[in-house]
């Protein structure tokens, strides 16, 4: 047991301590006899009072204080949720985390009927606040003040959106956009369906004001062509470094006249227009492009200088370098974005095989007034206008199969109703059938859809498996399910709704400011339901689709709550508790494995120097427990803390009396009060400690209770999506610490708490303390097996 | 992709090219020997139960006990990489494999049955061997030596139009361990090119079954027939001279009853099948008959023979 | 009109099939969302009555006359089906396990039967070979070369240098036992006796 270092747990030196008993009105008395509780317990001052938190109460605390000149205070009372603040807030003069609550109602009256036990666990509570509390130390809450500047990637509806929102409250933003125009997805999509209208508005027509807003801005600076090359994060900023890819135009001097498109003599396909056209090297991607400017696609130039010759304002420089430019802001929204899944990976389908079979981000540019046929609707293969339009759902979407994508895309239902009615509208006799599963219109798109639906489109239900051509026809191959029947559907054109995926931007983002992904690659909110724009890195936001599949609407809100979180910690600043993990330089060897271990990504190199962000740190102590060189400690829960803990809890043990000690994290304590309001009851040698998490723990802990006497070891903690495979490890290893050790592995649990099912871990810590008395039982008659044979 | 062995390969006996199409295993092992492909065939190894399995005459615990008792002799005979010549084995051993490995009770009654059969050396302990890391269709291992087999061609095929048909149950069955797109594995496609010849990348269809289905073959065989119908036509639209397979069960079906089909529906196909095995040992200069076994084929190979005759004059 | 009575489980059949030795883990079967795709790939829903989709509605919604339904031997276990389902069911692999089913209730045994023979050989033998009361139907379609080669066949392995392909004596003794163990014999007896009352009939 040697392996372990205590060295931590210092002697304690001599500190006034007041403990102050509560009989809340007989809510404690009544089982615990408050006489013998006070008589039990060794300090400066024990009193008793009959309601502690009333106001009268508060003030006589505080005159013992002055009076006796305490250093600490120990309040056992009710459960430290309901009152802890208040009363660290009534021992003033004292710092407030000089206080330790031990809970003798929710963890003891309320749960136990046999007065003599209860009495006796209730001194063993309060002992081991007493025992705790010397080791108090003072601390303050920490402020933070965020830089006012932030970093918006991408510049799409989301970008922009959040650009503006922020830049109107007085942020500096700087937008960066890897392509050589913002606009993103939504410049190239033509039309936007308004469920309200019941029409269909031109997108360009919306987004155009606001992306002039933008540009005018001057709280806004965008750099196009650019791309983060790193992150550093430096107490709670991030050092970010920029590199702008060189678009070979001066921006001043470019008129846009075009000369210089005109005489390159490079020609590739246009990406701007889903490659259904051409463009030249130097180029402009499309006439509302901004910046207004052209710019040589380095990958195409064959640097031939002709360009540089033909241009009259000398604007072009082809030997034009790329710089990198850093950037210091306070915070990051993330909003790069999606793009369409690459259909070639279902071949059945006929993409890129047959020349109508189009996606629908293809047929918008097709259907765009400023793409490839001038907005007309004509057949990519022979120029004629389509007399039957198939639509193909879910292309790529609601799919399990290997590349497939397993959600709803979301959009798609959408979007091929938006341009069914718009055909429909324009060419009435282009004949629409649209081939689903489930058309997924919910809310008020639902009016939209019987909008569309009463221009007369076909509905038929079943997702194809093939689409083939016969002769001068494409067919499309499918059940119609409702009728129960295969079914070949003739058309022209087929257009598949292809799924959402994320863009090329999104990843690379993710690995450069480490943040996290979901399982499908998208942003990592940290709760979709509290937190949706949050990412894992305190600091850090996301919006758009590069968080999932959305739709403009959505994809806006999204954008202002991101811009709205990011004022929130400019504006108010933070107050945050200091219950932290703290890095003692001296010791400390640089291993890096605080970083490593850190779930929450707190804990990062700063100058050579471990750093704790300590908005990001949730005090969890994982860190601790994996640092070699006891350089790292989480305030409020220090070793010594824990240790006087455990020893108080365990004080004055009684021959064959049974002591369990539960660790449970903040949800597994307020499980437990449950169990105490609601008066269920478990069995008296349960004895509840709070702990920020089971990673908190190391071996050393849990032999050292083993030690002292404690009989079996509880641990009880939310199965938290960041935390639970560590803990997992971690309940490994304490096992392997007890069999290392010769101690029954039946004299330890884990159990996952949820805090509405109190009653689970009510059962859960009577069975436990049946499964030690087993254990226990076994080891005796071990013992005294031995023992005989000795004789 | 998943990696391919080049050694300790068994070369799993199929009892369709036993007394079918033998040339698929003369053509495989004279490729693997080019190679340098280290490999062994078992005299003890048994039929995997293939035609009687889809048949539902044998029932998966039978088959696969006879599994795990191949599985053993793989492994005594220290050759644990298996290799078919036929998709069906390879379907049929992956799936048996996997059970053994995921159900403990199974394992534990075939152990069981082997011992009481005096196979006790030949038990199966879970994750004795993986699906995906240890068995494989022999055309897998050809796919991997691509490159080794483009600059061994001998003889010039171009000029013949060839399409494949990459059996369903090395495709379907086990989608997630096929080789590129499952849903239009390029396998045989990348074969062929390394031999210099022109490929008919997608043709409708190409995803269809041979139409074989084991019982409807047998049992319902016009059914059968207008499922294979529907391939040859479509072969036949797109001008192929040859259909390379991977499997004897397609092999025969397309080439044993090509004639019949043909007559049914009024056309002549003349549509030459070869193994891709078949098709590579000749690209190689193979002799026709002592290696590639033409000899057992119903459609003539001789399209392709005659290439062969060219070139040897041109030489 | 149907009703879905109060008490009824309608899952019982798909549950049960689940737990079959032949299903893949996770097999999808009760997140089936009646696309249809199954049907679009499927050789025998073109050209017969069959309907792949059809057979997971009516698993899931416990028709057992499924089991009795002719319907189920038109299926190829061609596994297109199960290489597309976009929710990782398996109609092939459900249809193989229905058809187990009709064979335990005796419904299935005749369809079977006409397969014995490929038993026989495998016990004789330990290898596979098409059931030899097919040959004659075959020889029509495949014309006599086939018979002949049937006849050198062993000819024509030793011209391209294979081995023997039968099994040592030893080794077929073995996989009697081991098919004797696990229950194939007797079941096929069962089938036998099935295939000859038809044959006397
Ligand atoms: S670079 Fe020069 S030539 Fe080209 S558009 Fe600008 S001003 Fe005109
Ligand atoms: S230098 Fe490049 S961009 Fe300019 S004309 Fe030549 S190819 Fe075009
Ligand atoms: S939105 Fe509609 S088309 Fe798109 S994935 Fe969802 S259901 Fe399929
Ligand atoms: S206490 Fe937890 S959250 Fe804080 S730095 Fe350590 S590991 Fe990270
Ligand atoms: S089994 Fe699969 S493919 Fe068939 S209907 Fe159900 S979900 Fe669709
Ligand atoms: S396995 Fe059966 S159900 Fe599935 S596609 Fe093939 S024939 Fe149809």
């Amino acid at each position: 047991m040697n392996n372990y270092n205590f060295s931590r747990y210092a002697p304690k030196s001599s500190i006034d301590i007041g403990v102050f008993l509560c009989r809340c009105g007989g809510n404690i008395s009544d089982t615990v006899d408050i006489e013998k509780l006070a008589s039990s317990i060794d300090a400066k001052v024990v009193k008793d009072f009959e309601n502690l938190c009333s106001m009268k109460c508060q003030k006589n605390i505080r005159d013992i204080i002055l009076e006796e000149e305490l250093d600490r205070v120990v309040i056992a009372a009710c459960s430290p949720i309901t009152h802890e603040k208040t009363f660290r807030n009534h021992i003033a003069p004292l710092n407030p985390y000089l206080l330790e609550m031990a809970n003798i109602r929710e963890h003891c009256s309320w749960v136990h009927s046999d007065k003599n036990k209860a009495t006796e666990k209730a001194i063993s509570l309060t002992n081991a606040a007493v025992e705790r509390v010397q080791y108090a130390r003072p601390l303050d809450a920490i402020v933070r003040k965020t830089k006012k500047s932030a970093a918006v990637i991408g510049g799409g509806i989301s970008g922009i959106t959040a650009a503006l929102s922020l830049a109107n409250q007085g942020v500096k933003v700087h937008i960066i956009e890897n392509k050589p125009t913002v606009g993103g997805n939504m410049i190239k999509i033509g039309k936007v369906f308004s469920p309200e209208k019941l029409a269909e508005e031109c997108s360009l027509c919306l987004f155009n004001p606001l992306i002039n807003e933008a540009v005018q801005h001057k709280n806004i600076d965008i750099m196009t062509n650019s791309e983060i090359k790193s992150s550093e994060r430096k107490a709670g900023n991030f050092n970010l470094l920029i590199e702008r890819k060189p678009g070979h135009v001066n921006e001043d001097k470019c008129t846009a006249c075009g000369n210089c498109a005109d005489i390159c003599p490079v020609e590739v396909p246009n990406e701007w227009n889903e490659n259904l056209m051409t463009r030249k090297a130097i180029y402009k991607p499309f006439p509302q492009s901004v910046p207004d400017i052209y710019t040589i696609d380095d990958n195409n130039c064959i640097k031939c200088g002709k360009c540089e010759k033909v241009c009259k304002m000398n604007a072009i420089d082809i030997n034009m370098e790329g710089e990198i430019v850093p950037l210091n802001v306070g915070s990051i929204i993330i909003a790069t974005g999606h793009k369409g899944f690459d259909l070639k990976k279902r071949p059945e389908y006929g993409y890129g095989r047959y020349d109508d079979v189009i996606t629908q981000m293809e047929l918008a540019r097709i259907m765009g007034v400023n793409g490839p046929t001038d907005g007309k609707l004509l057949r990519p293969s022979n120029g004629k206008i389509p007399r039957r339009v198939v639509m193909v759902q879910c292309a790529g979407s609601r799919d399990e199969k290997p590349e497939g994508k397993r959600y709803c895309s979301k959009v798609c239902c959408m979007v091929s109703l938006k341009h069914a009615s718009f055909i429909k509208h324009y060419y009435p006799d282009t004949e629409i059938v649209i081939c689903y599963t489930d058309m997924r219109t919910p809310g008020m798109y639902e009016n939209y859809f019987r909008h569309v639906q009463s221009k007369g489109i076909k509905l038929v239900r079943g997702r194809p498996g093939d689409i083939t051509k016969k002769g001068e026809n494409i067919v499309v191959r499918l059940e119609d399910t409702l009728r129960r029947e295969p079914m070949e559907i003739e058309t022209d054109m087929v257009v598949l709704s292809e799924a959402m995926e994320p863009s090329e931007g999104t990843l690379k983002v993710a690995e450069t400011l480490n943040v996290g992904l979901t399982e499908d690659l998208f942003v990592k909110e940290k709760h979709s339901k509290i937190k949706p724009v949050a990412t894992d890195i305190e600091g850090i936001y996301v919006c758009g689709t590069a968080q999932g599949p959305k739709d403009i609407t959505e994809s806006v809100s999204q954008a202002n709550a991101a811009a709205s979180k990011v004022s929130e910690m400019i504006n108010g600043g933070l107050e945050i508790e200091p219950t932290i993990a703290v890095v003692d330089g001296r010791q400390c060897e640089m291993c890096g494995e605080c970083v490593a271990a850190c779930k929450y990504k707190a804990v990062y190199i700063h100058n050579e120097r471990i750093s704790v962000d300590p908005v990001a740190c949730n005090g969890c102590g994982i860190c601790v427990s994996k640092c070699e060189n006891n350089a790292i400690d989480v305030m409020g829960q220090t070793d010594a803390q824990i240790f006087a803990m455990i020893e108080g809890m365990l004080k004055d043990k009684k021959e064959g009396e049974r002591r369990i000690l539960a660790f449970v994290d903040y949800i597994g304590y307020v499980a437990a009060d449950n169990i105490g309001i609601n008066r269920i009851s478990y069995p008296e040698s349960v004895r509840i400690i709070r702990v920020p998490s089971i990673n908190r723990l190391m071996p050393k802990h849990i032999l050292f209770a083993f030690e002292n006497g404690a009989d079996g070891i509880f641990l009880g903690e939310y199965p938290d999506e960041v935390m639970y495979s560590s803990i997992q490890e971690k309940v490994n290893e304490f096992r392997s610490a007890l069999i290392k050790n010769s101690i029954d592995t039946d004299r330890l649990m884990y159990y996952k708490v949820y805090a509405p099912y109190f009653r689970g871990l009510a059962n859960k810590l009577a069975e436990f303390d049946k499964q030690v008395g087993k254990a226990l039982d076994k080891l005796e008659a071990v013992l005294y097996k031995a023992s005989y044979k000795d004789l | 992709m998943k990696k391919i062995p080049d050694k300790e390969i068994l070369l799993f006996k199929s009892c369709l090219v036993n007394v079918e199409y033998p040339g698929v295993e003369s053509s495989t092992k004279y490729l693997f020997d080019k190679l340098g492909i280290e490999y062994i065939v078992s005299e003890r190894q048994s039929c995997c139960t293939g035609l009687g399995h889809y048949a539902d005459l044998f029932d998966q615990f039978s088959t696969t006990a006879l599994a795990a008792r191949n599985f053993g002799i793989a492994k005594e005979e220290g050759h644990k990489n298996i290799a078919t010549l036929c998709a069906t084995c390879y379907a049929i051993l992956k799936k048996s494999c996997n059970i053994l490995n995921d159900k403990d009770d199974i394992r534990e009654q075939i152990n069981k049955i082997l011992d009481g059969s005096g196979c006790h050396e030949l038990n199966y302990d879970a994750d004795d061997m993986d699906s995906r890391e240890n068995i494989f269709h022999s055309v897998e291992i050809l796919y991997n030596k691509a490159d080794e087999i483009k600059d061994l061609v001998k003889v010039d095929l171009s000029g013949l139009r060839v399409a494949s048909h990459h059996a369903c149950h090395y495709c379907k069955v086990h989608h997630k361990d096929t080789i590129g797109n499952a849903r239009d594995p390029m396998v045989i496609e990348t074969l062929a090119k390394a031999c210099g010849v022109e490929t008919v990348d997608w043709y409708d269809r190409k995803t269809t079954t041979c139409g074989n289905g084991f019982r409807q073959r047998y049992m319902n065989k016009d059914l059968s027939f207008s499922v294979t119908a529907e391939k040859l036509n479509s072969l036949k639209e797109n001008d192929v001279d040859i259909l390379l397979h991977m499997c004897p069960n397609c092999q025969m079906q397309f080439d044993r009853n090509q004639e019949s089909i043909g007559k049914s529906v009024g056309t002549e196909f003349g549509i030459v099948c070869l193994n891709i095995s078949q098709f590579v040992a000749l690209a190689l200069g193979a002799d026709p008959y002592k290696v590639v076994g033409v000899q057992t084929h119903t459609v003539p190979v001789d399209k392709v023979l005659g290439k062969i005759k060219q070139t040897n004059l041109c030489q | 009109m149907n009703t879905l009575k109060i008490d009824e489980n309608s899952f019982e059949l798909a549950e049960d099939i689940i737990k079959d030795l032949k299903a893949s883990k996770d097999l999808g079967i009760l997140k089936c969302i009646q696309c249809g795709m199954c049907t679009s790939v499927c050789p025998a829903a073109r050209h017969t009555d069959y309907d792949p989709r059809e057979i997971v509605k009516r698993v899931l919604d416990k028709d057992e006359t499924l089991i009795l339904d002719d319907i189920l031997w038109n299926c190829f276990y061609c596994y297109t089906c199960h290489s597309v389902c976009p929710v990782n069911n398996s109609v092939c692999e459900i249809t193989q396990i229905l058809r187990q089913k009709a064979i335990d209730n005796g419904k299935g045994k005749p369809k079977v039967a006409p397969f014995s023979a490929y038993g026989e050989s495998f016990l004789e033998f330990g290898l596979g070979s098409i059931p030899s009361n097919f040959f004659d139907d075959l020889i029509k379609d495949f014309g006599k070369e086939w018979l002949e080669l049937k006849i050198n066949i062993e000819d024509i392995r030793e011209d391209l240098n294979l081995g023997s392909m039968f099994l040592p004596k030893k080794d077929v003794d073995d996989i009697n036992k081991i098919l004797e163990k696990t229950g194939f014999k007797n079941r096929l007896n069962k089938l036998r006796r099935c295939r000859d009352e038809e044959n006397t009939r």
